[in-house]
């Protein structure tokens, strides 16, 4: 049902034309944005999606890719965070919480190289050139690095691999890791590079995973407010907040409650408690209907309505002895009451929410007649030839019902005593109940005119008429539009902004409809790339193994790829960095 | 696989500086990955005077995932578990270092003796009672440290010796007097009847 209102791009623009003089034209033109605040990062994308990131850090602190990246993943990829903590606490501080070591005077590499070193893991003595010195200065042998590495990428620390020595926070080059990981178990090589790339999915608040299933294999990000409801490129339409359907303009936890206490089975426990009583002998529900309060099950058990006993012989229809249920029991009485009022209320608002969904799904019918309809009079009308009102008119009817259907749970929760009843004073909550019904009841009237008229034959009406009804559709699109942004403005301002509550926000009003994300343009500048100011003479990060060495062992490992690594591969040669190469190759590039 | 050639230098060095530290760690079967740690009680601290035996199993990640350590002397700490000698202590956890040895780990553990952390406790009721009435926490330490890791321990590595000394090898032994709850008597009945 989502993918109805996902057609008619130029559907506004039309409309517009078609509405010159409509007062709220500009304000229309204002409200849209120019550009959608959400975008699709794919697979390929991924990649490109936190150079942007990295490279605001990078530029700003002179820092090497992987040192970027450390940081960013510490503080969550919340670069304004970021530069916050450097700004307020320095450098130092900035680094050293997040494991970032940078050592300017190494001691000589070279003598290191040839001479024998003590691990102080395996207790050995190595050759030079089997051991691997990192950033913050330890060094150990190489067999013990790649099964510290192990050990941490199978315990999905990937993220955070420290150095081995005690209380040492220093972060591993993410260079080292992979180049010894991969000599033993490229799976595993594989397996960090993805967990490092995701990280800017599943550490970042602004970026979630599409809910789709089977899986599209998108993430979503959102630029200002979390609190949308976006449409991936595979056509999933989400809440970007808590990754149900979009459910506006209930909060989530509104709607999180609705959807459990549609499924409960609670509510027709409700019902058998109000309306049966279990018969003694074989213990089923026994539902009265009619007659008087002695009653007899299917088993052939008779019991006491009133009091649910079983009755003896002397308990005739004439005269019901040896009870006195009627002299007790009033708080269960109460009890059983409350709990019919709540069912009712309960059912209330179900019935009108499944209502406008069910007309919701008969219209979506509507639309294959509609275009039937269309062309029938595109061929009979030389005159009209433009018929992109009905589209329009339709597309509106959708939406509305939408808001529609959920403007009842909403109401639910709005007005019941789950949520807010300690928050409101009864009256209070009355006059609200008024202010919220009101816009509702106009919006459904006029939602229900729109239906009415698009319904109508107009393929079999004269001219005349049909410009008639175009008037109305047009109309009644704009109104019912105006409408909706009423009611969503009603229920931020009034009815839930003067609660303070922040848990119960809800997604801004589209007048478009949910927002499709944009695709993320694959195409990256890499414009700061010569701020890198690290040379690749002194880069050797590694003891004993030089930049050389390293360069050789990733294009070994390049040549011997699985289809996962050749898809990255082609992103290098498409101007993409390439996270298996360190920076300075790819600036070469 | 546990890197046992390191787990024997580990041994080595422990026995080394036994003079110095008083830490002993001896192995408990042939195969190395169960071991027996011994650590003297703090001085001046409820524990003084007491030899702890510690439970070490090395898991197959050893050195790269951190020793199993377990009190199998009882003893009265906020952060021993009175019941199944469990330890909580960082260094045993996510904060295991490979660089870090069974010994560095046994004196850190010797350190948590003389250094309670009630405010992380393993044990909420000695924790509450460290925190509220400590002269009775330092009394019951003092009496369990009296019971538990003087004669008894003690008494343990004596009648060892002794059983040894009847010509029965030392891991049966070990694991006979373990089995019967060190009663030297008992114990002698299990190894007779094979």
């Amino acid at each position: 049902m989502d993918d109805c209102i996902s057609s008619d791009e130029d559907y506004y623009d039309s409309d517009r034309d078609s509405l010159h003089g409509l007062e709220n034209e500009d304000s229309e033109i204002q409200r849209v944005p120019k550009t959608p605040s959400t975008k699709v990062i794919t697979k390929e994308s991924l990649l490109a999606a936190q150079k942007e990131d990295m490279r605001r850090v990078m530029d700003l602190l002179s820092l090497r890719e992987y040192h970027a990246r450390t940081l960013l993943i510490h503080y969550r990829w919340d670069v304004e965070k970021l530069f916050a903590v450097l700004v307020e606490k320095g450098k130092n501080h900035l680094f050293a919480t997040a494991g970032v070591t940078m050592i300017e005077n190494r001691s000589n590499t070279s003598s290191e190289a040839s001479s024998m070193v003590m691990c102080d893991i395996c207790m050995e003595e190595v050759h030079g050139n089997d051991a691997t010195r990192v950033d913050c200065g330890h060094c150990f042998c190489n067999n013990c690095w790649t099964e510290h590495f192990i050990v941490k990428i199978n315990e999905g620390q990937s993220r955070r691999i420290r150095c081995m020595a005690h209380k040492c926070n220093a972060i591993c080059d993410e260079a080292v890791v992979r180049t010894l990981v991969s000599k033993r178990h490229p799976d595993l090589a594989n397996k960090f590079d993805r967990f490092l790339l995701e990280s800017y999915i599943e550490d970042n608040k602004r970026v979630k995973w599409c809910p789709s299933t089977p899986h599209c294999g998108n993430a979503i990000r959102v630029e200002d407010d979390e609190f949308c409801e976006v449409e991936c490129s595979c056509g999933l339409q989400f809440c970007f907040s808590c990754l149900s359907e979009a459910h506006s303009p209930c909060s989530c936890l509104m709607w999180e409650l609705w959807i459990k206490k549609c499924r409960d089975e609670s509510e027709t426990v409700n019902w058998i408690t109000v309306h049966t009583k279990p018969c003694p002998k074989c213990h089923k529900p026994v539902e009265k209907n009619g007659g008087c309060n002695l009653v007899s099950c299917i088993c052939g058990q008779a019991f006491c309505w009133l009091c649910g006993g079983a009755t003896g012989r002397e308990h005739t229809w004439s005269s019901i002895s040896g009870h006195s249920c009627g002299r007790y029991k009033e708080e269960s009485e109460q009890k059983a009451e409350r709990a019919k009022r709540d069912l009712y209320r309960y059912m209330h608002y179900h019935n009108r929410y499944k209502a406008h969904t069910d007309s919701f799904k008969l219209e979506s019918k509507l639309k294959e007649s509609i275009q039937e309809k269309i062309s029938i009079s595109e061929e009979r009308e030389s005159m009209l030839r433009d018929f992109s009102w009905v589209n329009n008119g339709l597309s509106r009817l959708f939406r509305s019902r939408r808001v529609l259907s959920y403007s009842y749970p909403f109401a639910f929760y709005m007005f019941g005593d789950e949520l807010f009843k300690d928050e409101m004073t009864e009256a209070e909550r009355e006059i609200k109940q008024h202010l919220f019904e009101d816009q509702q009841q106009q919006l459904e009237a006029n939602v229900e005119k729109l239906s009415k008229f698009l319904e109508e034959p107009f393929d079999q009406y004269t001219k005349d008429k049909v410009m008639e009804i175009r008037m109305q559709v047009i109309n009644l699109s704009v109104i019912t539009d105006t409408l909706c942004k009423k009611m969503y403005d009603c229920i931020e301002n009034d009815l839930l902004g003067s609660l303070e509550l922040g848990i119960h926000n809800i997604a801004p009003y589209k007048s478009k409809g949910i927002e499709k994300a944009l695709e993320l343009s694959a195409c990256w500048n890499s414009k700061a790339n010569t701020s890198d100011k690290y040379p690749p003479s002194d880069c050797g990060t590694s003891g004993g193994l030089s930049e050389c060495e390293r360069l050789t062992s990733l294009n070994s490992e390049e040549n011997g790829c699985s289809s996962r690594k050749r898809a990255r591969a082609e992103v290098v040669a498409g101007n993409f960095f390439d996270l298996n190469l360190p920076a300075e190759v790819v600036d070469r590039n | 696989m546990i890197d046992f050639a390191r787990v024997q230098k580990e041994l080595q060095e422990c026995t080394k500086d036994i003079e110095a530290s008083g830490i002993r760690v001896t192995p408990k079967s042939d195969s190395l990955s169960h071991l027996l740690g011994t650590i003297p009680g703090p001085i001046s601290t409820p524990y003084e005077g007491g030899i702890f035996q510690i439970d070490i199993t090395l898991p197959d990640g050893y050195p790269f995932e951190p020793p199993k350590m377990q009190f199998a002397t009882k003893v009265w700490h906020p952060n021993i578990s009175s019941q199944s000698g469990a330890i909580c202590l960082d260094i045993l956890k996510d904060q295991w270092s490979p660089a870090l040895t069974l010994k560095t780990a046994l004196l850190s553990v010797q350190a948590l003796l003389s250094a309670p952390q009630p405010d992380d406790p393993q044990d909420a009721v000695v924790a509450q009672q460290y925190l509220r009435d400590y002269q009775t926490f330092a009394g019951t330490a003092r009496y369990w440290t009296e019971t538990f890791a003087k004669t008894s321990s003690l008494g343990v590595e004596e009648k060892v010796q002794k059983l040894m000394e009847m010509g029965f090898p030392e891991a049966q032994v070990r694991s006979s007097l373990e089995a019967v709850g060190w009663d030297e008597n008992l114990a002698l009945e299990k190894l007779c009847s094979g």
